[in-house]
């Protein structure tokens, strides 16, 4: 016994314990826990439910069986939970979560093999849910392995203890990488496993991952440049099941059926669909339609009261747990339910997925199918239903797109100041940090691997005297270097605020939404709440309810006796239309150009498409179509790149900046996944600036940050900026008097930086993240290119014809204007007094 | 007086709104200023958030202007002087001094607010005599919060008004604006750092808004 070889006889523990379930490893278990076992880090792809977690889980698992004698790994059977829990290894297993809805369902599949083998380790989660017993008893020891969420992971490191809790850690483990990879997030994951290779340089990292379209960056900013450049791998998983895309087509195809959305017309279709099902899911595009399609089906079939119910992101924890057992154990028929259930551990009985509108990506949909047809053979299944006609190209575009396999990639975000300050004052609150070494660990990672050292001694400016030496603000100081050459935070008060405002996701403030009688129901934005006064109804967690005041963070309601009322909105929560998809769709136009309808979904349009072609022009994918169309409201100018919304925002802010160059003008701006509106009061001179190079992709450097200057792109980035880089914080229960002298708007501080310290570096990165990944000014750049080389097709229809439509009755509007401001308030005074007059 | 003004008659007196954020009342040539909030810079530095500095400097640049061209001999604040306790800081006091060294003949008054509770009041060096709200100056009563009063019409602050205009093309613009109701009058905040509240105008209110240098009368029924 003394002479087993590493991993030998380990690896058919794994088998057998396979086998005594009924299954049998796969062939890419095997190479994951042989990699890991000789050291290397990598990344696992695979869909949904085919064993990507027990491929990771038990790499580790199979090392200790490997490290420990016979003796050591049997439990005594007479101990106590506490005695057992105290006597588990040290931390081994660090396994990171991007939802913390996801921790609890993985404690229980990683416990599993640890209860069959009588292994002495402990398992446990620790997120915001976790309760302040089980912290505190954290904080004392860590258990075997820990599963944890991003924010979760950076309070362990805000610790003065952090690298004597992280010494005997083998193993990182980052679930749904591909969710993290493209988000601010991702980026404070990757400090934080650098932190953590710092402190264990022996430490092997595993992401997991669906398939995406860029897999080697997804292993590179994972692993950071060390680890990637040592051994490591990507494993592929099994291979996804066939996919069968199809439509619920509306009944009746009206020639003008734009008019408005479809909305919920196609309940009854819809219920038709999943009573063929045994369990279904329905998914929605954002939390306000979950809402709205639960009321739509139980006011169908009411007695389904009771075996449907809603599942989103806002809901109290304990209602979405009630949800989720529920579909496992297939009790309930139907869950309404947004992205919330994208991810996270299998619900078998799901046989049948409806998708409320268009999946908007190529990745979304195939990870939303397979939440079906777990059924050994069976392919799984999606149903699209159109939420406005012209949606059904976009399922015809996805189809294409499924089939030729454009998947979409995820972009790493680059060198974000804002996350990096957070992630030194962290370390800094914890046990401190000598500047050039953890500059080191900081340039380690792919998102700050080119941090140039002026930003790098930004950052602690920053952090320590409000900028560089000569812009020093007074009185003030957060991180201070001590005689040692150590910097830390040493003021108690700033170390608590900084724990409590750690995270990068940003939302509009949140408030809890409680019944008189004290039942929780969740949580809505702010904003919302605020437009309510005492006696407004609406609707929340599939209930009427009478809203009647708030107080301390909490909005009371009480239960309403009918269903009349407002749905809340929630902030961006609207996808755009993925390249790879949108790509598709400028393809399917162009057949429809040709006068050819393939498939049902384009069978259906054809009315609609031939009112476009009569009225103005089916853009193919080698024209650019821009509409001018005349109404009360002014002059719009429609033009169509169909490139998703957030190039269009771009386009549209440049294009107004342009135009208004030859003749001063304010424009409303408003715009969609298919294209843009620019709104005026008087003519815009849309031929002059034709003429003048309006779609010339040449002196973009200049004219895109000359239209941002004028719009409040940047202004509204720094929101987000604000709150990471510790500006702004959340509302916090019990924070008292002193935190009230401290609100201000992130608006605030961007117009006092803007005038009175202008370097600011965060000023710098709004204006870098509203061009790369608001604009996606490289994306920006390729579609004027591509733009620039089309065919220019101006109309002029007497109405709005029906891709320009949903735009008319689009809410989001920005605004450029080359006027003077009280010129403008006058001429909207005028207008206005004429209307009345 | 200067192009973006705006005179108004409130009770039979003569006031003028200024663009600078701040109300004339002509016959006393007194300057009405409401929420100035200095120090609330260093109160958030002094809490470990970055905040630059300049903010003081431009509120008294601008408040020296004012005086000059409009020949001002008295200043009233509508509460909200002083930010908080930890804003006093000595830089300011000291900015602020060498200001009053050169206006020395000027009349200073203070209606404390909601915030001079906490934060005290000013050094007695800057000569500002000080006084709990409501303050009789007949015909208008001087508060900080705006709630009518028997005694006469109410000149307040606190609320740091601010409306959204809308156009045709479906144009909005929010601005820091005057509020004149029949037995109140809110003034706009002095203070460049203090952010806006949206007003919501009941019939009868005018509302003057301040774009850039004028101030624009809107009407409010649309």
């Amino acid at each position: 016994m003394a002479t087993r070889k590493r991993g030998g006889d380990g690896l058919n523990a794994a088998e057998r314990w396979f086998e005594s379930r009924g299954w049998s490893a796969f062939s890419f278990q095997r190479e994951v826990w042989k990699a890991y076992l000789s050291g290397e880090s990598g990344l696992i792809h695979a869909a949904t439910g085919t064993g990507k977690t027990y491929a990771a889980w038990w790499a580790p698992l199979l090392e200790y069986l490997a490290e420990s004698s016979d003796a050591s790994c049997a439990i005594p059977r007479n101990r106590t939970a506490r005695a057992a829990r105290k006597a588990s290894p040290a931390l081994r297993v660090l396994w990171i979560t991007p939802l913390r809805a996801l921790a609890g369902d993985t404690a229980v599949a990683l416990m599993q093999p640890v209860a069959d083998l009588g292994l002495p380790w402990s398992v446990e989660t620790r997120t915001g849910d976790t309760s302040q017993a089980e912290r505190a008893r954290q904080s004392r020891k860590l258990p075997t392995a820990l599963i944890t969420t991003p924010e979760s992971l950076s309070l362990l490191l805000s610790r003065n203890d952090a690298s004597h809790q992280f010494t005997d850690l083998r193993l990182v483990v980052v679930d749904e990488w591909h969710e993290l990879m493209g988000t601010k997030r991702g980026v404070q994951t990757q400090l934080g496993l650098s932190r953590l290779r710092a402190i264990c340089p022996e430490l092997r990292t595993w992401g997991l991952s669906a398939t995406i379209g860029n897999l080697e960056e997804a292993r590179n900013s994972l692993l950071g440049r060390r680890q990637s450049c040592r051994r490591s791998r990507i494993v592929h998983g099994v291979e996804p099941k066939k996919i069968v895309v199809d439509s619920l087509i509306p009944p009746v195809i009206e020639r003008f059926p734009w008019a408005g959305h479809l909305g919920t017309q196609m309940v009854p279709q819809v219920v038709a669909a999943i009573e063929e099902g045994e369990t279904s899911i329905v998914f929605t595009n954002t939390r306000s339609q979950t809402e709205i399609w639960y009321q739509a089906i139980l006011a169908n079939r009411p007695d389904w009261a009771g075996t449907i119910a809603l599942h989103h992101g806002s809901l109290d924890r304990k209602q979405r747990d009630w949800v989720e057992e529920g579909l496992r154990t297939a009790r309930l028929r139907c869950v309404v339910a947004t992205s919330s259930l994208d991810l996270g551990v299998d619900f078998s009985p799901v046989d049948r997925v409806l998708q409320i509108g268009s999946p908007k990506g190529i990745a979304r949909l195939i990870q939303r199918a397979g939440r079906s047809g777990h059924r050994p053979g069976a392919p799984s299944r999606v149903t699209c239903v159109p939420t406005h006609t012209l949606e059904l190209i976009e399922v015809a575009a996805a189809r294409d797109g499924l089939e030729s396999g454009s998947i979409e990639s995820r972009y790493p975000v680059r060198r974000p100041l804002d996350v990096l300050a957070q992630h030194v004052v962290t370390i800094a609150v914890g046990e401190g940090f000598v500047p050039d070494e953890l500059l080191g660990e900081v340039r380690d990672t792919e998102a700050y691997a080119d941090l140039p050292d002026d930003e790098w001694q930004w950052v602690l400016g920053f952090v320590s005297n409000g900028g560089s030496a000569l812009t020093a603000y007074a009185e003030y100081s957060k991180v201070v270097c001590d005689d040692a050459g150590r910097w830390k935070v040493t003021d108690r008060a700033i170390a608590h605020r900084h724990r409590m405002s750690i995270g990068t996701i940003v939302s509009d403030a949140h408030i809890a939404v409680q019944y008189l009688r004290g039942g929780k129901l969740g949580s809505v934005e702010e904003s919302f709440i605020s437009r309510l006064r005492h006696g407004d109804r609406f609707v929340f967690a599939g209930t009427p309810l009478e809203f009647l005041r708030v107080r301390d963070m909490v909005a009371w309601v009480r239960r309403a006796p009918n269903v009349q009322g407002a749905i809340p909105r929630w902030m961006g929560s609207r996808m755009p239309l993925s390249g790879e998809l949108a790509a598709a769709l400028r393809n399917r136009l162009g057949e429809a150009e040709r006068g050819i309808f393939r498939g049902e979904e384009m069978q259906a349009l054809k009315p609609i498409l031939e009112v476009q072609r009569k009225w103005s022009h089916i853009p193919g994918p080698s024209d650019f179509l821009i509409e001018r169309v005349q109404s009360r409201e002014g002059f719009h100018l429609y033009f169509f790149p169909f490139e998703g919304r957030l190039v269009h925002e771009g386009l549209a802010a440049l294009f107004a900046y342009r135009i208004s160059r030859i003749r001063p003008v304010t424009f409303s701006m408003s715009s969609n996944d298919y294209g843009f509106e620019l709104l005026s009061a008087d003519e815009p001179a849309l031929d002059e600036a034709l003429a003048n190079g309006l779609l010339d992709p040449a002196n973009l450097i200049d004219d895109i940050p000359a239209s941002l200057n004028a719009t409040e792109m940047a202004r509204r980035q720094f929101r987000e900026i604000a709150r990471i880089a510790g500006l702004v914080f959340p509302g916090f229960p019990r924070s008292g008097k002193s935190a009230r002298q401290l609100q201000a708007s992130s608006g605030l501080f961007f117009d006092v930086f803007q005038r009175y310290d202008s370097g600011n570096m965060l000023l710098g990165q709004a204006h870098r993240e509203v061009m790369e990944r608001q604009l996606e000014r490289t994306r920006l750049g390729l579609t004027l290119q591509r733009i620039a080389g089309a065919r220019l097709v101006v109309t002029n229809p007497k109405r709005t014809p029906p891709l320009a439509f949903p735009m008319l009755v689009d809410r989001t509007r920005e605004k450029l204007s080359s006027e003077k401001l009280a010129d403008r308030i006058r001429r909207m005074q005028r207008a206005l007094e004429k209307a009345a007059g | 007086m200067s192009e973006g003004d705006l005179t108004i008659t409130i009770r039979g007196e003569s006031v003028t709104l200024l663009p600078e954020r701040a109300m004339l009342w002509n016959s006393r040539k007194a300057l009405l200023i409401a929420d100035p909030h200095w120090g609330k810079a260093a109160t958030f530095r002094a809490y470990g958030i970055p905040v630059p500095s300049g903010t003081t400097d431009e509120a008294i640049g601008r408040l020296d202007r004012l005086v000059k061209r409009t020949g001002a001999e008295e200043i009233i604040f509508l509460g909200d002087l002083l930010h908080a306790r930890a804003g006093r800081s000595a830089e300011m006091f000291a900015a602020l001094g060498e200001w009053r060294r050169q206006n020395p003949e000027l009349k200073m008054l203070l209606v404390r607010g909601n915030h001079d509770r906490r934060a005290g009041d000013p050094p007695a060096e800057l000569g500002i005599q000080c006084t709990d709200a409501p303050y009789d100056m007949s015909p208008f009563v001087l508060h900080h919060h705006p709630q009518p009063s028997a005694e006469g019409y109410v000149l307040a602050g606190h609320v740091h008004p601010g409306v959204r205009v809308y156009g045709t093309g479906r144009q909005t613009e929010r601005m820091p604006c005057f509020l004149v109701g029949s037995d109140v009058a809110i003034l706009p905040a002095f203070g460049e750092f203090t952010g806006l509240a949206n007003i919501e105008p009941s019939e009868g209110d005018a509302v003057y808004a301040i774009a850039e240098e004028t101030v624009i009368p809107i009407s409010t029924q649309a």
